[in-house]
């Protein structure tokens, strides 16, 4: 049965890379304004999974649905989504400013420069916001990334190790920043390694293992079970 | 949709305006094959008339394929392809920014190695320059149209260079011929019923892969 009221939903998912069954008929549902952690070892299949949801890569077999409508029908259904991974998808000879002003004319933002201008603040880029992006630091850059993924304002945001590579500041930062989407009413999904992380931000964790969702947990923010991370192992 | 297209061509090339990285590479090849081929040439004017269509042609396509590597290859930096085809825009829209791109480099390069051409080998190609400037773009744009779209047929692969040059130089061949015979017939002063079909076929050639990449690079790149 699929519902409107999920933001993501799969049926029976299934991905194959090169002769490899990377994903095998996941079923999942996260709700609107809910926060889930993608837990699994590496080459676990979270990444192959997020790709999907974010339908940058097609499923070999199943379906995803956002918001009940098959995901990307139509490439308008697209700002439906951001997505944040541990590639930057920042073109490095660009400004911080020309980046985001790019990304929001691609999504048809309003008032392009002022979007801009409102996140650059809020991400604490003001700044450098005339420094092209191969200037600056890893920490930035993912500031900058999530900046991007956030300029539609999209009801969805993936999230593919958005912590790793970033000091204690930063990534308190991020989860502060998180925290605030989430209660905006943004459905979010992260991958991640780091338990800490999962007791702050998570509603519920989805366990990969060989590419089968294992376990499903819910979670109680900053009391974590003890054995998510036994299970993720 | 033509907004989004105007900044995409825009991102490119500011983008390459400030890394400098093909049409450098591209123009420098270009007059090097061009200089090389006009010295060696000490042909009597007929037969100078007959051979530098081809050349021009040759040249063109040679330095051409740098800027065409260039083009998708400089999306692949950090995943920034991905981060395109996130965007809520059809793929066809990526194509023809890419392509327009490719096709101005080509012009660009055209506008170099023609008069280089005509002042090196002394071969009137200009004595008509509104022919030569139909020929230039209908050529352009047929190398560009499948240049970009076998660009993005190899986008992804490992010596994605070697594999661009191999499926790309027997697709073009019409277009070099076609390009080659136009050139030639406006040097020799002969812009009769022939030339008008070279061009046609120039025309068509463009039109025909255009619409192909328009049809098919959504399948091709995605993974």
């Amino acid at each position: 049965m699929i519902s409107q009221g999920n933001a993501i939903q799969t049926r029976r998912l299934a991905k194959s890379l090169g002769g490899r069954t990377v994903l095998r008929e996941i079923d999942l549902e996260i709700a609107a304004a809910e926060c889930v952690a993608l837990l699994g070892g590496n080459g676990a299949g979270k990444t192959t999974l997020l790709r999907c949801l974010a339908a940058i890569a097609r499923p070999t077999s199943g379906e995803v649905f956002w918001f009940g409508q098959p995901a990307a029908a139509k490439s308008n259904q697209r700002s439906l989504v951001g997505m944040v991974t541990h590639e930057s998808r920042l073109y490095a000879h660009l400004t911080l400013r020309e980046n985001l002003v790019f990304a929001a004319r691609m999504c048809a933002v309003t008032a392009p420069r002022q979007r801009t201008n409102t996140l650059l603040e809020q991400t604490g880029l003001q700044a450098l916001a005339d420094r092209q992006v191969r200037q600056i630091s890893r920490g930035m850059r993912q500031r900058l990334a999530l900046a991007r993924s956030l300029i539609h304002d999209p009801p969805i945001l993936l999230l593919d190790e958005p912590f790793s590579g970033l000091d204690t500041k930063s990534r308190d930062w991020l989860v502060r920043l998180l925290r605030v989407q989430q209660a905006s009413g943004r459905a979010l999904c992260f991958a991640t390694h780091q338990q800490e992380l999962v007791r702050q931000l998570a509603d519920r964790t989805l366990t990969l293992r060989n590419g089968s969702l294992t376990d499903h947990k819910a979670m109680t923010k900053g009391r974590a079970k003890e054995n998510v991370w036994q299970d993720a192992a | 949709m033509v907004s989004k297209l105007w900044w995409l061509i825009h991102k490119d090339l500011v983008v390459e305006y400030r890394t400098r990285q093909a049409w450098p590479a591209m123009l420098l090849l270009g007059i090097i094959v061009a200089v090389v081929f006009s010295l060696q040439m000490q042909l009597p004017l007929q037969q100078r008339t007959a051979a530098a269509g081809g050349l021009l042609w040759l040249a063109i396509l040679f330095a051409g394929l740098v800027a065409i590597d260039r083009t998708s290859a400089a999306e692949q930096h950090d995943g920034c392809w991905d981060g395109l085809t996130l965007y809520p825009l059809p793929p066809s829209i990526i194509y023809l920014a890419k392509l327009a791109v490719n096709f101005v480099a080509l012009l660009v390069l055209g506008c170099v190695l023609v008069p280089l051409f005509v002042v090196l080998a002394d071969v009137p190609l200009l004595r008509h320059a509104w022919a030569m400037t139909i020929v230039a773009v209908l050529g352009s744009a047929g190398l560009a149209a499948v240049g970009t779209l076998v660009s993005a047929l190899t986008h992804g692969l490992g010596q994605r260079n070697a594999v661009l040059s191999l499926l790309v130089l027997p697709l073009v061949l019409p277009v070099v011929l076609a390009g080659a015979e136009a050139t030639r017939l406006i040097a020799e002063d002969n812009l009769g019923d022939e030339w008008s079909r070279w061009v046609q076929f120039l025309g068509a050639f463009a039109i025909v892969f255009t619409t192909l990449g328009i049809v098919l690079f959504g399948f091709l790149v995605e993974e």
